[in-house]
């Protein structure tokens, strides 16, 4: 049939060649067939992602974070809005061109070469320039076709109103980094995102972030929007109350700062819930000036304002834990309050000597006169009674050494000293001196102004403790449907014959009728308080007060602390003063008489340490 | 034979219909493409105006050739050769440079690539050459003249300088060479020695887009270093050639018997093809080594060298199986699939047709070639069953090069899918290459 001029053994030779190339042919077209088959088939789906997500562009509208309100409707933080430039990276762009970054740099009249690459690092969206002023907007938007992948979005900023008295409750915001992306993955954060740093803003950041929005388009391989497809309007956070009064707030920050040092806290809690009505570290910083150039003065200010005193700094309480050694001794001992002691000024404990704030001695003293006049002696003296175990015991039951639960972030829980610990940390044992001043609230005791403003809430409720709280509710601000609402709860009972409450409000109410704490004295209120001097290694004193109002019924617990300030009864006393006088609404006129009055009382009374 | 019959009678009666009609399918299938991925232009129309005239003229020749007989072209090999050189020097003289190659004429109106028809002639003349030497095949001579005749052609080629279009001659060259029954370790040997002048560069060069692998391999490095200095290389050349005598020795005790010569010409080449490695490596520009070796990992690269391939991947997965529909997709549509009426048309059906038509074209592509192929069984002559072997080799690996380049099997070549990419040149020239493939089938029962 074929090759008629050859024999038929070269033809043979030849047909087997090509039953073997014909072999190789269609090899070659099964192994791109099966590749095609892996490709549509197999991976078709992962494929088909890839180009979804390639085409389609979600241009960002940023949601506002949702408002934060204080007890009686004040807002505390804000939104304000303003225009920034974008660049988004499009087919083989990574960065805007050289031509594109010459006329955005005419128009905004700027380098912008820094936010590029400070951009880089997210490998995505970039954020050329912010705080765009509306002319800027309308040549960007002129010019947009010359200039690709660039775009001009609104996007919302935090406003913050008061902001330093209020920043240690509020915190601020700051964006999000690579880490917590990754930590957080089922909240769903993206590079360039916010997210609450410190206060309120962190612990309900859920809540206050709000859903972004955005508009779907289509695009083409150079970026250019081809079609719309869907607008997502953004969603406005949630608003959040608190319980802060922002009035009485501002007066306690205000106070803090007129004091010795200008460092200290002040905490207010409403004895019949547990609501956090102040919360003051003084100095504040401004949360607007965050990512100013001004928050490295805050990092460098060695006042610390960035420091939350209220809740992280740790004290020796000093005086104030005469309060609990009380009411230690009456419970546990069953000691009448009538027993007197008297105070000769020292006291020796084998060949120590311990000494009395007031040097001459305060001669004859029962349970409250100590108590009201804060006489170091007689405390000793029960001190040695009670010893280390049954102190430890109720300052325990007094949640020292505990975090109180309050609903901000990065709360310390303090100290109580244990013989155990002190063999076991300074290879020591436990000596009765060391009891003798765990009595007074010194040594290795260390406590936040908030647990010590629970404290004397709880003391002002006859023992019953609610857990601090800084949020009342939080409401949907559209439909004011309420998403979340502060429970009543009792946290702990201390179960304390009520007998011992009444004496004890009789003590702390002397302390300020004839005691240590005349400066909060009112005629229309009675207060009752404690003061207290802690003594400090690093240096002067710390002022401390703790107090309730009205004594009969109480409504509001405050603890104050001025740092280093020296003398609690003259430092500390005058801002709790100023926390009444507003919240009671008290008339300045009958106040000036009667501060005139203290001062003539103190000025001839007044040692140079005023109590211990 | 019925004398009654008319000519043209005999032509129908003699035509493959099912040859036909997979090409139809192939044509048909290129031209809807062309159109879907032409239609965001100003005017849509111009593509397929083109791509319409191209296949007209194509059909003109294919019923040219398929008259002429083809056996008068083995007697004018030596002038069909002149003229193939002749075209190839004329491009490099009056051709236009597009892309940084000077390989088309512009007759203003049209512009033609004479390589594409080059390549057809130099079919034809290697077929010739085969034939008449049939003899003396499986002389070593003979093979050297065959290579000299491809060696013309690579040469004028890489002048342009368009190394795409060298990649379909050494396919046809080694298969005909094959079929006709030159000795198997000859094309070994050329085999090796192409793969290490082509190979060390490339692995080089994939080898240095990834300096983390380089920093964490000894191996890697050292082979860096001999790549780049003499002394390295010239010692592990000598540790080759240590190893391949060692071998030797060894089969010698085993008493496996083996002539010397085996051994010295293995490391003959190896040694050649090192050493030309450094010509290719200088004559190819970082980019297209890049190009070239880069779809073994396209990320290494995915804003620059990959971005074609990962595209094209792309588009051809998100196809899926029944596809987007024709007009309809979006990588096609939004222009992330780059060249997409010529090179990367394949993953415009992947993506509009999804799998069935793609796979279907593959498909009916191969039926297309194995038709050609029973072609060259049944010629009636030594030379035509050369020739239509040569035409399917080069059908089949334009296939197997272009299909492979857009799912991401093979190197990013600038290579058309024949029958099926937009251009005048590659499609005319297809369908002269089908009118002798009939030309061979018309005539397979005439007896001389």
């Amino acid at each position: 049939m074929s090759w008629s001029d050859d024999n038929k053994t070269t033809y043979n030779f030849f047909i087997e060649k090509h039953k073997n190339i014909l072999i190789f042919f269609i090899f070659m077209f099964a192994v791109l067939s099966l590749n095609l088959f892996y490709l549509q088939i197999i991976n078709g789906s992962y494929y088909k992602e890839i180009a979804e997500r390639q085409r389609l562009n979600t241009s960002k509208e940023r949601a506002p974070r949702g408002l934060i309100y204080d007890a009686k409707g004040n807002i505390l933080v804000g939104n304000e809005f303003g225009y920034v430039a974008l660049f988004y990276p499009f087919e083989q762009h990574e960065l805007p061109s050289q031509d594109t970054i010459e006329q955005l740099s005419a128009i905004l009249k700027r380098d912008i070469n820094p936010e590029i690459e400070a951009g880089l690092k997210y490998k995505r969206v970039i954020q050329i320039a912010d705080n765009l002023s509306l002319d800027e907007v309308f040549q960007i938007q002129e010019k947009k076709l010359f200039m690709p992948g660039i775009a001009v979005t609104k996007i919302p900023k935090r406003k913050y109103f008061n902001a330093v008295e209020n920043c240690h409750v509020t915190g601020y915001v700051g964006e999000v980094t690579q880490d917590e992306i990754e930590n957080m993955q089922e909240d769903n954060y993206r590079p360039g995102d916010f997210i609450g740093r410190g206060g309120i803003e962190q612990a309900y950041d859920k809540y206050i972030r709000g859903i972004d929005g955005g508009l779907q388009l289509e695009v083409n391989a150079k970026g250019q929007p081809k079609k719309a497809f869907k607008y997502y309007s953004p969603e406005t956070g949630n608003s959040v109350f608190l319980t802060i009064d922002a009035d009485l707030q501002k007066v306690a920050y205000e106070a803090l700062e007129k004091s010795t040092t200008g460092r200290g806290s002040a905490v207010v809690i409403d004895v019949k819930t547990g609501a956090v009505k102040v919360l003051v570290s003084c100095p504040g910083y401004d949360t607007n000036d965050v990512f100013t150039k001004k928050y490295a003065n805050y990092l460098r200010d060695r006042n610390l304002p960035l420091f939350n005193r209220a809740i992280q700094a740790l004290y020796p309480p000093g005086s104030i834990f005469k309060v609990i050694t009380f009411i230690a001794a009456m419970d546990n001992l069953d000691f009448d309050p009538s027993h007197t002691e008297y105070c000769t000024g020292s006291f020796e404990l084998g060949d120590r000597h311990y000494a009395c704030w007031f040097k001459e001695g305060h001669k004859t003293v029962n349970l409250i006169t100590a108590t009201a006049k804060s006489c170091n002696i007689y405390f000793y003296k029960l001190g040695l009674k009670l010893g280390v175990r049954v102190l430890e015991k109720y300052a325990k039951m007094f949640h020292l050494g505990q975090q109180t639960g309050i609903d901000i972030p990065y709360e310390k829980k303090g100290f109580v000293p244990t013989p155990e610990w002190k063999k076991l940390k300074m290879k020591m044992t436990w000596l009765q001196g060391d009891t003798v001043i765990l009595a007074i609230g010194q040594g290795a005791l260390w406590v936040t102004p908030l647990q010590m403003a629970s404290m004397i809430s709880a003391v002002a409720n006859d023992g019953i403790f609610y857990t601090p709280y800084l949020v009342e509710n939080i409401k949907d601000p559209k439909t004011n449907e309420v998403l979340y609402q502060h429970e009543q709860e009792i946290a702990d009972k201390l179960e304390i014959d009520m007998r011992i409450w009444k004496t004890l409000n009789k003590a702390l109410t002397e302390a300020v009728q004839n005691g240590t704490a005349r400066r909060t004295y009112f005629k229309d209120l009675t207060v009752a308080a404690k003061t207290g001097t802690a003594e400090n290694p690093q240096g002067v004193d710390h002022a401390w007060m703790i107090a309730y109002a009205p004594a009969e019924n109480p409504e509001l617990a405050v603890a104050v602390i001025v740092e280093n300030g020296g003398g609690g009864g003259t430092n500390s006393v005058p801002i709790a003063r100023e926390i009444f006088k507003k919240h009671f609404n008290i008339y300045d006129e009958t106040d000036k008489i009667e501060n005139k009055d203290v001062k003539k009382q103190n000025l001839k009374q007044k040692p140079i340490k005023e109590n211990l | 034979m019925i004398k009654n019959k008319t000519i043209f009678a005999r032509i129908l009666d003699n035509t493959d219909w099912l040859f036909f009609i997979s090409l139809l399918f192939i044509i048909a299938v290129g031209f809807i493409s062309i159109y879907s991925a032409s239609i965001n232009y100003m005017n849509p129309f111009k593509f397929i105006t083109t791509q319409f005239i191209a296949i007209c003229v194509g059909l003109f020749f294919v019923l040219v050739f398929s008259s002429f007989n083809y056996q008068y072209y083995k007697h004018f090999s030596g002038y069909i050769y002149i003229i193939s050189c002749l075209l190839l020097i004329a491009v490099l003289i009056f051709g236009a440079t597009v892309k940084g190659t000077k390989g088309w004429f512009n007759f203003g109106f049209f512009s033609l690539q004479p390589v594409e028809f080059a390549k057809i002639m130099f079919i034809l003349v290697l077929s010739a050459f085969l034939d008449k030497y049939w003899r003396e095949i499986r002389k070593f001579t003979t093979f050297c003249k065959a290579l000299l005749i491809l060696g013309g052609h690579i040469f004028l080629i890489m002048l342009q300088p368009d190394f795409s279009s060298t990649l379909p001659y050494y396919p046809i060259t080694l298969i005909l060479l094959y079929a006709a029954g030159v000795k198997i370790r000859y094309l070994l040997s050329i085999i090796l020695y192409g793969g290490l002048a082509m190979g060390i560069p490339l692995f080089i060069t994939f080898i240095n887009l990834q300096p983390e692998v380089l920093q964490s391999s000894q191996i890697l490095s050292f082979m860096l270093k001999a790549y780049t200095d003499l002394p390295t290389a010239l010692i592990v050349l000598l540790s080759i050639s240590v190893l391949v005598f060692l071998i030797k020795w060894f089969m010698y005790k085993l008493r496996i018997q083996m002539p010397v010569i085996y051994p010295v010409i293995f490391l003959l080449l190896v040694f050649a093809g090192s050493f030309s490695s450094i010509v290719v490596e200088k004559s190819l520009k970082e980019y297209q080594r890049k190009r070239l070796i880069v779809f073994l990992d396209p990320s290494l690269d995915a804003r620059g060298a990959g971005y074609n391939v990962i595209q094209s991947k792309i588009t051809i997965g998100s196809g899926q199986i029944i596809g987007k529909g024709f007009f309809k997709g979006t990588q096609t549509q939004l222009g992330f699939l780059p060249e997409q009426r010529t090179d990367f048309i394949f993953a415009v059906i992947g993506e509009e047709g999804g799998y069935l038509i793609s796979q279907l074209t593959i498909l009916f592509y191969l039926f297309f070639i194995w038709r050609a192929m029973i072609i060259a069984r049944n010629s009636r002559d030594r030379y035509g069953s050369y020739v239509a072997t040569g035409i399917a080799t080069m059908f089949s690996f334009n296939a197997v090069i272009n299909i492979g380049m857009v799912t991401g099997l093979m190197p990013a070549t600038g290579l058309p899918l024949l029958l099926v990419s937009y251009g005048g040149s590659s499609m005319t020239s297809s369908m002269v290459a089908i009118g002798i493939l009939l030309s061979i089938h018309i005539r397979r029962f005439i007896r001389d």
